[in-house]
C-alpha cells in the first residue's frame, strides 16, 4: 500500500502533470479534425481479411532479394551507426558532440532518404545512409549517457588520465559494453522497420513491394511480406548475437555493397538548387512577397497540425500503453498467455503506421483519426512491453487483490514514473512519425515536404525539414526540462532513454 | 636526502557530496616533508583523513605516483592481465593498447606474468576480474600500481583484504620496488615491521612523525584512543 | 562452418559483380499509375523488344512514385522515360534539351473521370455543378496529370476556387487504383480518376456500379509520352535517337499494345504539352508564383 500512499501525497506533481497533458490532449481533440465520415468499409476489409489468411509470395526472386536488401540495409545503418554513435558518445560532454547528435536524430529517416535519393539514386548507399544518420544521433546520446552511468572509479584508479583512446577502451568501454549490446540489438529492430519503410518511398526493400501491394489492394502479398517482416523482427533473438555476425555483418558489406554511382554534378546541382528559389533566380519582391506568403502558410498549417495530431497521439499512447502493459507483465499473465501477449504487442509493434493509417481510413474516414490511431497502436504497444518488462523486477503486491484492483492500486502507482518517463521520451518520436503520416490530406509539415519533393522545390523541402527539427528538438528539450522539474527521484534522474534500452534484455537462452 | 615533495599550511578537506554544499575541513597540516628513501606508514583511526591526504599527494604529483586505491577500482568485465596492463597504459601508444587488449605479444605476458608471480597471482591472469574473491582482486590491484613503475607509490590500505601474513609479504614486496612511498595502514604493526618511518594522524591534525624505531608506543595508543 | 559461408558469400558477389557486361547501357522508367506487376510485365516486354531493336541491353527500372522517375531521369540514371503529361512536363523542364517523341494514339485525347460514391446523391451531368460543394474529395497522385491536374484545372475553372474551399475535405490518395478503393468504401464521396484504369478495373469486376458511378468526364486533353534525354546521342552513338523514335512508332506487338493499353504509338514533340505546361503554371504546380 506504500506505492498507493506516495502515489497520493508526494507526487502529487506527477498527477498535476498528467493532468494537464491529458487537459492538452483534450483541447487538441475538441480542435482537431476527428470527424468519422459514414463509410461502406465492409467490401475493403472483407478483401483485407481474405487477403490476411491466404498469404502469397508472387515472384519467389524478387521476395527474396527484396527480404535480403532489407536486412542489408539494416545490418550496414545498425553498423555504421553504432560505430559512428560510439567515437560521438566518447565526445559526448561536449557540447558540439551533443548537439551533432540531436541534428541527426532530429530529422526522419524517410526525409534523409528524400534528400540523398537526390544525389545518389534509388542506391545501396542512400539507404544505408539514411538509417546510419538518424540511428548514429540516437546511439551517440544513448551511449553517452550509459558511459556517464558507468563506475568512474577504473579510470581514476590508473592515471589521472591524459584521456586517450586506451584510457577510454581499457577503463571506461568493457563497463558500458553490456549495456551497450542490448541497446544495440533494440535499435536493430528499430532498423529492419526503418528499412521497409524506405521502401515506400522507392529503395528496394520489403517496403516497396509491401506499398504497391496495399496500393493496388492485393492483401494476399501484403500478407505474405508483412508476415515476413514479423518473422524478420521475431527471428533477431535467434541470430542478432556477437558470434553470428562476425560472419554476417562482412559478408553483408561484401555482397551488398554500400555504393552509388554518382556524379558531382548532380550533388552540386542539388546543392545549388538548396538554396531559396528567390536568391537563386533573383525574383523581384513582389514575387517573392507571394513566396514567402505562401511558404508562410504551409510552415503555419503544417507546424498547427503536426502539433495537434502528436498531441492527440501522445496522450491516446499514454492510455493505451497503461492498459496493453499487462498483456507481458508477470504480475497478471504467464505462461503461453504471457507468451501470446508480448506476442500481440509485438506484432503491434512491428506493423508498418503506414498500412494501420491505411486500415482505419478506410474503417473511419479521412481525418487525424486514422493516423493518430495507427501511432498510438504502435508506439502504446513499445511502451506497454517495456512495461511489462518492468513490472517483472517489482515484488509481488504486499496485500492480496483481484486483477483489478492490483492493477489500480499496485500496478500503476508503482510503474507511474516510470510510465511518465518512456512517454516523454516517445514524445520527440511521435512528432517525428507524424511528419511522416501527413499523407491522405493531413496537411502536417510532412505533407509539405512530400509536395515540395514532388514538385522538385527542394530549396522548400530543406526549409520544411528544418522547422520539422525545430518542432523536435524543442519537444525533446521540453521533455528533458519536465523529466527534471518532476521526475528527479534517484532512479529515474536516468534518462528515460537510458531506461528503455536496460529494460530491453533478451532472453538469453542458458544465461 | 632529496625531498620529494613538501607540503606547508595546507587546508585539506573531503569533496563534498553535492556541489553546492560546503566542503568539510579534513585535515590540516604545518608542514610535511617526504624525503627520497622514506617509506611511511599513515596510521590514524578511519576518517581521521588518511585517504583525503593520499589524494592531495596525488594531486600535487599527477605522472610521478603509482597509486593503490582503497577500493580495489577494477574492470570486472577484463581479465586480470589487462587490468594489470592498464597501469602501464600511458607508457605505450595507443595503436599497441588496443592491439594488447586483443593480442598480448609474448615481451607484455611475461613482465606481467612476473609481477603476478610475485603476488601469487599467475594462475588467475586469464580470469574476468568478477570471479576473483576479494584478496585476489587487491592482488590484482596491487599488481597493477606496479606495473605503473612510477618511483613514488601511494597507497591506500592496500592489503585490507589479504590476511595477516599474506598482507606482509604483498606489502614488502611492494615497497621493495619503490624508492619512496606512502602506505595508509588499518594495522599499526604492519607498518611498524615494514615501513621506516611513521604519521599518525588524530584530531585534524598530524599527532606525530617520527622514524619507526623512534616511535613510542604511548603514543601509538593514544591515537586509537 | 562459417569460413565457409562466408567464403560462399563471397564468390556469390564477384560473381555478381563480374556479370556486368560489356554491352551499351540503356534504362529506362515510368511512372507507377497502377499494380506494379502489370508495369513490369507490360515494361519489360518492351525492354525486350527495343533490345532487338537496338541491339544494346535495354533495362527498365520500376520506380515508386512520380518524383522519383523524374529523379532518375534528371540524374541520368534513365534515359528515356514513360511519363505522364505534367511529370513529362517537369522532367523537359529539370532536363534542357530532352524532348518527347511519342505518345499513344490516346493519349492524344486522354481524358478524367469524376467517379462518386452513392450516398453522395450525385447524378451524372454535363458540366460540374454546385451539388459538388461541401462534399469530401480525393485526388490520385500528387504529380499525376489525369488524377490532380486536370482535375483541379477544370474545378477552379467551374467554380473560381481552390479545391479545398469547394469541398469540405481534399484529399490525395496516390494511386488510381486506391482512387477507386476509397471512393467505393465510402471514406471519400467524390474521387478524380484515370479513365483508362477506371474502365480496365470495371471490366475486371473490381467495381460496384451499385456503389460507385462515373459523374462527369472532363474535356480531352494530351497524356502520356515517351521523353528522352537530350544527350542520349552521346551517351550511346549518333543517330539512335532517330533509331529508337523509330522503333518506338513501328511497334506492332498486340501483346505489347494490349498492355498499355494503346493501339499504336504516334509521333509527339514538347509543343503537344505546351498546354499542360500552361496549366501547370496557371493552378501554381510548377515554379511561378
Amino acid at each position: 500500500m506504500s506505492g498507493t500512499l506516495r502515489f497520493f501525497s508526494q507526487r502529487r506533481s506527477l498527477r498535476r502533470l498528467s493532468f494537464y497533458f491529458a487537459l492538452s490532449a483534450l483541447l487538441c481533440l475538441a480542435l482537431a479534425d476527428i470527424e468519422i465520415s459514414a463509410p461502406d468499409p465492409g467490401r475493403e476489409l472483407r478483401l483485407m481479411l481474405a487477403g490476411l489468411f491466404s498469404p502469397r509470395i508472387a515472384d519467389l526472386t524478387q521476395w527474396l532479394d527484396a527480404t535480403l536488401t532489407t536486412v542489408a540495409f539494416a545490418l550496414q545503418g545498425v553498423t555504421l551507426a553504432a560505430a559512428l554513435g560510439l567515437v560521438l558518445s566518447a565526445f559526448y560532454q561536449r557540447p558540439w558532440a551533443r548537439r551533432l547528435a540531436a541534428g541527426l536524430r532530429s530529422v526522419h529517416e524517410v526525409f534523409w532518404a528524400l534528400i540523398f535519393i537526390q544525389v545518389f539514386g534509388f542506391t545501396a548507399l542512400t539507404g544505408v545512409l539514411a538509417i546510419t544518420l538518424p540511428f548514429c544521433g540516437t546511439i551517440a546520446k544513448v551511449f553517452g549517457e550509459q558511459l556517464e552511468e558507468i563506475d568512474q572509479r577504473p579510470a581514476s584508479a590508473v592515471s589521472p588520465g591524459r584521456g586517450g583512446i586506451s584510457h577510454f577502451c581499457y577503463t571506461r568501454l568493457p563497463l558500458a559494453l553490456h549495456a551497450m549490446r542490448n541497446y544495440t540489438a533494440y535499435r536493430m529492430e528499430c532498423a529492419i522497420r526503418s528499412s521497409v519503410v524506405l521502401g515506400f518511398i522507392g529503395l528496394p526493400t520489403i517496403g516497396f513491394h509491401l506499398e504497391t501491394a496495399l496500393r493496388t489492394g492485393e492483401y494476399s502479398a501484403a500478407s505474405a511480406l508483412l508476415l515476413t517482416v514479423l518473422a524478420l523482427v521475431y527471428s533477431l533473438r535467434f541470430w542478432f548475437r556477437t558470434r553470428w555476425l562476425l560472419v554476417l555483418v562482412p559478408t553483408a558489406f561484401i555482397a551488398r555493397p554500400v555504393a552509388a554511382e554518382w556524379h558531382g554534378a548532380n550533388l552540386m546541382r542539388f546543392l545549388w538548387e538548396c538554396v531559396p528559389a528567390p536568391l537563386r533566380q533573383d525574383w523581384p519582391l513582389e514575387k517573392t512577397q507571394r513566396w514567402l506568403g505562401w511558404l508562410g502558410e504551409q510552415v503555419l498549417a503544417g507546424t498547427w497540425n503536426t502539433v495537434l495530431l502528436a498531441q492527440v497521439a501522445l496522450v491516446l499512447t499514454a492510455l493505451f500503453a497503461l492498459l496493453a502493459s499487462p498483456l507481458n507483465s508477470s504480475h497478471f499473465v504467464s505462461g503461453w498467455a504471457r507468451r501470446a501477449g508480448d506476442g500481440v504487442l509485438l506484432v503491434l509493434r512491428s506493423l508498418p503506421e503506414y498500412l494501420l493509417n491505411f486500415i482505419f481510413l478506410i474503417v473511419l474516414g479521412p481525418s487525424m483519426l486514422p493516423a493518430a490511431l495507427a501511432m498510438t497502436l504502435h508506439n502504446g504497444a513499445i511502451i506497454g512491453h517495456l512495461l511489462g518488462r518492468h513490472s517483472d523486477e517489482m515484488p509481488a503486491p504486499p496485500v492480496p487483490a483481484g486483477p483489478l484492483g492490483r492493477f489500480a492500486y499496485f500496478y500503476v502507482p508503482t510503474l507511474y514514473q516510470r510510465f511518465l518517463a518512456y512517454c516523454f521520451y516517445r514524445w520527440e518520436i511521435i512528432i517525428r512519425e507524424t511528419a511522416v503520416l501527413g499523407v491522405l490530406g493531413i496537411p502536417t509539415l510532412g505533407f509539405y515536404i512530400d509536395s515540395a519533393f514532388q514538385f522538385m522545390r527542394f530549396d522548400v523541402a530543406i526549409l520544411l525539414i528544418g522547422v520539422n527539427a525545430a518542432l523536435i528538438l524543442a519537444a525533446d528539450w521540453l521533455s528533458r526540462r519536465l523529466r527534471r522539474q518532476f521526475l528527479l527521484a534517484p532512479p529515474l534522474a536516468r534518462p528515460a532513454l537510458q531506461v528503455e534500452s536496460a529494460a530491453y534484455r533478451r532472453p538469453l537462452p542458458g544465461a | 636526502m632529496t625531498i620529494a615533495i613538501e607540503l606547508r599550511d595546507c587546508d585539506l578537506s573531503y569533496p563534498a557530496p553535492h556541489t553546492d554544499q560546503p566542503e568539510q575541513l579534513a585535515l590540516h597540516i604545518g608542514h610535511l616533508a617526504i624525503r627520497e628513501g622514506d617509506h611511511i606508514a599513515l596510521l590514524g583511526r578511519s576518517g581521521s583523513g588518511k585517504s583525503t591526504l593520499l589524494r592531495h599527494l596525488r594531486s600535487q604529483l599527477p605522472y610521478a605516483a603509482s597509486w593503490c586505491p582503497q577500493e580495489s577500482s577494477l574492470v570486472p568485465q577484463l581479465k586480470a592481465f589487462h587490468n594489470i596492463y592498464a597501469g602501464g597504459l600511458d607508457r605505450y601508444s595507443g595503436l599497441a593498447n588496443l592491439k594488447t587488449l586483443f593480442l598480448p605479444s609474448a615481451g607484455r605476458k611475461a613482465e606481467i606474468g612476473e609481477i603476478a608471480t610475485a603476488l601469487g597471482i599467475d594462475e588467475l591472469l586469464w580470469r574476468k576480474t568478477d570471479e576473483l574473491s576479494g584478496g585476489q582482486q587487491q592482488r590484482v590491484a596491487v599488481a597493477r600500481a606496479l606495473y605503473q613503475r612510477k618511483p613514488l607509490l601511494l597507497a591506500d590500505e592496500p592489503v585490507s583484504a589479504l590476511d595477516r601474513q599474506q598482507g606482509e609479504q604483498v606489502l614488502t614486496h611492494l615497497l621493495g620496488q619503490h624508492t619512496t612511498a606512502v602506505v595508509a595502514l588499518h594495522h599499526a604493526d604492519l607498518g611498524l615491521r615494514t615501513c621506516n618511518r611513521v604519521i599518525g594522524l588524530k584530531d585534524r591534525q598530524i599527532q606525530f612523525d617520527t622514524p619507526v624505531d623512534q616511535l613510542h608506543e604511548d603514543a601509538l595508543r593514544r591515537l586509537y584512543q | 562452418m562459417r569460413y565457409l559461408f562466408a567464403l560462399l558469400a563471397m564468390l556469390v558477389s564477384l560473381g555478381s559483380i563480374a556479370a556486368d557486361n560489356q554491352r551499351p547501357q540503356f534504362t529506362f522508367t515510368a511512372i507507377p499509375d497502377q499494380n506494379e506487376a502489370e508495369l513490369v510485365r507490360r515494361f519489360q516486354q518492351v525492354a525486350d523488344y527495343l533490345s532487338a531493336e537496338l541491339d544494346v541491353d535495354v533495362n527498365y527500372m520500376p520506380v515508386k512514385s512520380y518524383p522519383a522517375a523524374i529523379t532518375a531521369f534528371r540524374n541520368n540514371q534513365v534515359q528515356l522515360a514513360w511519363f505522364g503529361g505534367l511529370s513529362g512536363v517537369q522532367a523537359r523542364r529539370a532536363v534542357p534539351g530532352s524532348e518527347a517523341i511519342a505518345q499513344g494514339y490516346e493519349d492524344q485525347f486522354f481524358k478524367t473521370y469524376f467517379i462518386a460514391h452513392a450516398s453522395a446523391g450525385l447524378q451524372p451531368a454535363e458540366a460540374l455543378t454546385d451539388t459538388l460543394r461541401g462534399k469530401t474529395f480525393t485526388f490520385g497522385s500528387k504529380g499525376s496529370t489525369s488524377g490532380r491536374l486536370m482535375p483541379e484545372f477544370h474545378l477552379r475553372e467551374a467554380f473560381g476556387k481552390a479545391p479545398g474551399e469547394i469541398f469540405s475535405r481534399v484529399g490525395f490518395s496516390g494511386d488510381h487504383s486506391r482512387t477507386i478503393a476509397l471512393v467505393q468504401s465510402g471514406a471519400y464521396q467524390v474521387g478524380a480518376v484515370n479513365y483508362a484504369v477506371w474502365e480496365k478495373a470495371v471490366d475486371n469486376g473490381e467495381v460496384n456500379p451499385d456503389q460507385v458511378s462515373v459523374i462527369w468526364t472532363t474535356p480531352p486533353y494530351a497524356d502520356y509520352q515517351w521523353t528522352v534525354r537530350g544527350d542520349i546521342d552521346r551517351q550511346l552513338g549518333a543517330g539512335f535517337k532517330q533509331r529508337l523514335t523509330r522503333a518506338l512508332l513501328q511497334l506492332e506487338n498486340d501483346s505489347i499494345l494490349q498492355a498499355f493499353p494503346r493501339s499504336r504509338f504516334v509521333p509527339a514533340d514538347n509543343s503537344v504539352y505546351r498546354a499542360i505546361e500552361e496549366t501547370a503554371t496557371a493552378i501554381g504546380l510548377l515554379d511561378e508564383f
